[in-house]
């Protein structure tokens, strides 16, 4: 595993685990569907972003696990170790979806190849980090798990999904389109860049956490 | 088939079941002022005039306590029942009778518990199950 592949993991991480503590909060304040637009567009678009970029299994998951990371610097909102838990498991879903169509070794996919990749990942990783968290939620909690409570919620989980299906349908093709630009970072630069929007993320999460707290 | 064709009909079989769960949703959907407490139908009114108010630590939720209420609407020995709080759009969670020690009913027919996440809080009340 070379050092640039691991700095792109941080970077991606940190970007997604900034969106979810800053961006998230921001949306369910105004309440909006914050679930399925963090997923539909930021999370599927950093990951496809990430791995079309770097074409690499894994990747993904160590995605995954840094923006899960991040969040726990930002304890608000509920569960935020089951939120946490969740943002890994969806990393690793999408890694799963996306070796498992053999994604990398097509150099140029159909705008119906790209379509169906957003809408199938977008919802099967909504759904799958919402089902995470009905499942976590409570386990971590004095309450305890009841496997009725979700059962009887399952069709309203998978109706939620749908936005976030329609929004990942738009935002693979966009990323695609986006990376037709000839924009490429100089090799001296890249590690500064990505280091510095790195560390970024995590200061202003944690300064935010600290100002959170104390005002 | 290959993976080539597999991806664009997945796609639509998640479509599919996505609008098809939405219209169930919504067709299943009840809205009734009446609650149903441990087998007893209520409105929201007799059940204030039933309970001790309480309010959450932060002051945010005021309403009326879960432990007295159970206790005002007849069941007995408490402590040994778990509770199944489900509202009209089908979310439930299920609780102890620690946890309703600690919970509140607001008026709005919303569930707070002190002691639980924010996935406890039930919306539109309908039922509240004794185990």
């Amino acid at each position: 595993m070379n050092k640039k592949f691991i700095v792109g993991i941080i970077v991606f991480g940190s970007l997604w685990g900034f969106t979810e503590c800053i961006i998230g909060s921001l949306l369910r304040d105004v309440n909006l569907p914050a679930g399925a637009i963090m997923t539909g567009v930021f999370a599927i678009g950093l990951m496809t972003l990430s791995r079309t970029t770097f074409r690499q299994p894994g990747m993904q998951t160590g995605i995954g696990l840094v923006a899960g990371a991040l969040r726990f610097f930002n304890p608000f909102g509920g569960c935020f170790i089951c939120s946490a838990i969740a943002i890994m498991a969806e990393g690793l879903l999408f890694d799963l979806i996306w070796t498992g169509f053999s994604l990398d070794q097509k150099s140029s996919q159909s705008l119906i190849m790209q379509t169906s990749l957003g809408i199938t990942a977008a919802y099967l990783v909504y759904i799958g980090g919402y089902i995470i968290t009905q499942i976590l939620t409570p386990v971590f909690s004095s309450a305890g798990f009841y496997l009725e409570n979700l059962l009887v919620f399952i069709p309203q989980i998978l109706a939620s999904g749908l936005l976030a299906a329609l929004l990942g349908a738009g935002i693979v093709p966009a990323v695609v389109a986006l990376k037709r630009i000839p924009l490429t970072l100089q090799d001296r630069l890249y590690y500064p860049v990505t280091i510095g929007i790195s560390v970024f993320c995590w200061v202003f999460v944690i300064l935010n956490t600290i100002s959170i707290i104390w005002l | 088939m290959g993976k080539d064709h597999l991806l664009p009909i997945l796609a639509l079989s998640v479509l599919l079941i996505a609008s098809s769960s939405s219209l169930y949703v919504y067709a299943t959907q009840t809205t009734t002022e009446i609650l149903l407490i441990n087998g007893q139908e209520y409105t929201i009114d007799q059940l204030f005039s039933l309970a001790q108010p309480r309010t959450s630590n932060d002051s945010q939720y005021t309403g009326i306590a879960l432990d007295d209420l159970m206790r005002k609407t007849g069941v007995s020995n408490p402590e040994q029942h778990t509770y199944t709080i489900k509202g009209t759009d089908g979310y439930e969670k299920t609780v102890t009778w620690e946890n309703m020690k600690n919970g509140l009913l607001t008026y709005d027919r919303e569930s707070f518990f002190s002691d639980l996440p924010k996935a406890f809080r039930v919306k539109e009340i309908i039922t509240i199950e004794v185990n």
